[in-house]
């Protein structure tokens, strides 16, 4: 974990102030409500349907317990003692008061924790992948390049206030788990000629206009990072589209540039500052990994997995969690622990504050007192042993944080949708509710395999829909909720180190297709199931997931058994799309 | 003067803003203001009437809009004003989150070299001053309805930085 230094610690205390200043400002009508709106945002806030909402940064996805103790802290006080974990590794509360907000936030910081960049047109929280220095294929450890790129992007002045909003998210890993194709700047780790360095994607992004990063520059070593992030920032900070809000992202800017010429934009600008102040040298990157406790584990190579293999062999749940939600640690003996947020009935992603504190407690008793968040708005143990991992189980099991769902259908990726967001066009939580209900047998689960399902209330995709082998998008009809579906979608953007020959494709992110018309609210766990009658019809052995048939025979056959059925097609066909 | 007319934040200091705009639409049909002091002309004029502009006893300052394009087959012209005799640059913030500003200054005074007076115009606040110090700007014309004292007070907003490329701001020399 980064500790903070006096400086860190400075400015979140600095920014609580000046935040504080600005909301007793607006309070007492000094400032207007124009001028306050945008200054909240970079703070985090947001009005929305019932309430402000406070979306809180988890930098890179990584907390102590005393965090979470202390996010707890915030849900019970001045919330409804609950809390939200997004897609890009933030926790929002959903009740706070304005008023309310910069004692939040001095809280925080007293636990080094800041809400700041969470929203607005700037540098977001930069994400990665939340097995980040715990992975057994990692190229590098993100966690350092990660907390390099908070501190640049931190209070950045030249690009507070960029066309529209930027995220950034880093691979360290041979398998992208950072979802690096769909993000403004997508960086991954790679090796050169004995140098390390990044391959700079730029202009994925979900949304109104879904697309996949280009590729902009093979290799940028790791001593230019900086200055190279920065030339790139400025080209889209002076050429990005400002006169409409939904051509804004830097994606429409590198596609109506063409990659090869917004390449070429970066390079001149890099020119300018390449070798400059902003140069990352070898004792900056010490000095920041110096600043990072990183754990101390056991020497445990006796332990490679035996000591657990009774319990798995004579309690298939236990099997079946071990199956999806533990992954494999770089350190023998050790194991990541996945703990899904995900149990049917609870909104996917959403925590209460005594699970919060429990998982603090575990995180103490059962590691090192390090979490990680998920993109998937899961919760991760990283640094479990083990031989530990059946009591731990049984520990979560009894308060339903076990569900063996990662990576399964039931896992389902979700923005809060209508019930809380005031831009959705349809509620997220009662569908994910009413197909994880559908799905409710779990040897059915597991007999399908491996499935991302992804769920947006609204064009604006919070949900990731786009990258979900399969994804749902609800959308508005003449002030009713109806939800359209697309297939094919897939969140790793990597390469993989296979396709060496091919260093110009970021192979594997994939936007999904539209297989239809839309459908009501209450068909959707009906289609879902459909579609998944179809895969485990067509597909070759269990080996075979749904996202490989879908590459195979394309979306035909499913859309062929969806609007065939008599059931589904009834009411389907009353509701045409001119855009599909 | 009134206290209230010094919303001009210039050598760390309240100041009360003299400049005044030239008007290409003047009752006189001037091209270029007239050799007194505080004339301010947009980067257009400028371009266009160099040489009528050049050795004034009142040099001019001029004005850049948010969305001049350096790049456009123009950056000769940039080079050349920040090369002449001019009072000063003021940047054109036509509202607060257009942030365009924020790069042409960095361009101006790294790239061009300008090492002269350059000021933040238009929707400037108490909460934008800040960073315009660390992009470069050195004077602010602070917007009405905004407290010039707090927005000089805001200089010191934070006490440390990470981007090591931008500079400090001013620091606020009065004694």
């Amino acid at each position: 974990m980064y500790i903070y230094d006096e400086i860190d610690q400075k400015l979140v205390e600095q920014r609580v102030a000046q935040f504080r200043g600005q909301t007793q400002r607006f309070l007492n009508g000094q400032l207007s409500e124009d001028d306050f709106r945008v200054l909240r945002l970079q703070n985090g806030l947001y009005i929305q349907r019932h309430a402000p909402m406070l979306r809180v940064a988890i930098p890179y996805g990584m907390m102590t317990s005393t965090q979470l103790h202390a996010l707890a802290y915030v849900a019970r006080r001045w919330d409804r003692g609950y809390a939200h974990f997004t897609t890009r590794q933030n926790i929002q509360f959903n009740w706070p008061r304005l008023e309310d907000a910069p004692d939040i936030l001095a809280k925080l910081a007293t636990v080094q924790m800041h809400a700041i960049q969470t929203s607005g047109n700037c540098i977001r929280n930069t994400t990665t992948d939340h097995f980040a220095g715990v992975a057994h294929d990692e190229i590098i450890n993100p966690l350092v390049w990660c907390e390099i790129i908070r501190q640049w992007s931190m209070l950045h002045p030249e690009f507070a206030f960029l066309p529209r909003k930027f995220k950034i998210a880093v691979s360290g890993s041979v398998t992208d788990r950072a979802a690096i194709g769909v993000h403004d700047i997508g960086l991954q780790a790679l090796e050169s000629n004995g140098v390390f360095g990044f391959r700079v994607f730029v202009g994925g992004g979900l949304g109104r206009t879904p697309l996949v990063g280009k590729l902009i520059n093979p290799f940028v070593a790791w001593y230019d990072l900086l200055t190279y992030l920065q030339a790139t920032l400025r080209v889209y900070n002076l050429h990005g589209r400002r006169d409409n809000k939904y051509k804004a992202r830097i994606k429409i800017l590198v596609k109506d540039l063409t990659p090869e010429v917004f390449a070429q934009q970066v390079n001149e600008q890099w020119t300018l500052i390449k070798g400059g102040a902003d140069t990352v040298t070898a004792e900056f990157v010490s000095a920041i990994a110096d600043k990072f406790t990183w754990p101390s584990y056991k020497q445990l190579q006796d332990d490679d997995g035996t000591s657990i293999v009774h319990h798995l062999e004579a309690n298939p749940a236990f099997a079946r969690w071990f199956r999806t939600n533990i992954h494999q640690h770089k350190i023998s003996g050790y194991s990541s622990v996945t703990v899904s947020l995900k149990a049917t009935g609870s909104p996917p992603g959403d925590i209460t504050a005594d699970q919060m504190d429990v998982l603090a407690e575990m995180a103490d008793n059962y590691g090192f007192g390090e979490l990680r968040v998920s993109h998937e708005q899961n919760i991760i143990l990283p640094d479990v042993k083990t031989r530990s991992l059946f009591s731990l189980w049984q520990e979560l099991s009894v308060l339903n944080l076990a569900t063996p769902n990662v990576g399964m259908i039931t896992n389902i990726i979700a923005c809060p949708g209508g019930d809380y967001c005031s831009l959705a066009n349809a509620v997220s939580i009662p569908v994910a509710e009413a197909i994880q209900k559908k799905f409710d047998d779990l040897d059915y689960v597991h007999e399908i395999g491996e499935l991302d399902l992804n769920l947006s209330g609204c064009m604006n995709s919070c949900g990731h829909h786009h990258v979900g082998h399969i994804g749902i998008l609800g959308v508005d009809k003449a002030g009713e909720e109806w939800y359209q579906i697309t297939l094919g979608g897939r969140q790793s953007g990597a390469l993989k180190p296979d396709t060496k020959a091919n260093p110009d494709s970021n192979a594997n992110a994939a936007i999904g297709r539209v297989i239809g018309p839309s459908f009501a609210r209450e068909q959707v766990p009906d289609v879902i199931a459909r579609l998944i009658k179809t895969y485990l019809s067509i597909r070759e052995s269990d080996v075979e997931r749904f996202i490989d048939v879908v590459d195979r025979v394309g979306i035909e056959p499913f859309k062929k058994d969806v609007y065939m059925d008599p059931l589904l097609a009834k009411t389907s066909n009353l509701v045409r799309e001119s855009n599909v | 003067m009134s206290e209230e007319c010094k919303n001009l934040i210039r050598d760390g200091q309240l100041t009360v803003n003299e400049l005044q705009r030239f008007d290409v639409n003047n009752e006189q049909a001037l091209l270029v203001p007239p050799d007194d002091a505080n004339w301010m002309v947009t980067f257009d004029i400028w371009v266009e009437h160099q040489a009528l502009l050049a050795d004034r006893q009142f040099p001019v300052a001029v004005l850049i809009a948010s969305d001049v394009d350096f790049d456009d087959g123009i950056s000769h012209q940039v080079q050349a004003l920040c090369q002449s005799d001019i009072a000063l640059i003021a940047i054109d913030f036509p509202s607060y989150t257009d942030g365009r500003g924020y790069s042409l200054a960095q361009l101006l005074r790294n790239a061009y070299q300008w090492s002269g007076e350059l000021r933040a115009v238009g929707d400037v606040m108490i909460d934008t001053v800040y960073y315009q110090a660390r992009c470069g700007f050195d004077s602010f014309l602070i917007k009405p309805g905004h407290d010039a004292q707090l927005a000089l007070d805001a200089l010191h907003t934070f006490s440390d930085t990470y981007q090591k490329s931008y500079r400090q701001p001013v620091k606020n020399n009065t004694p």
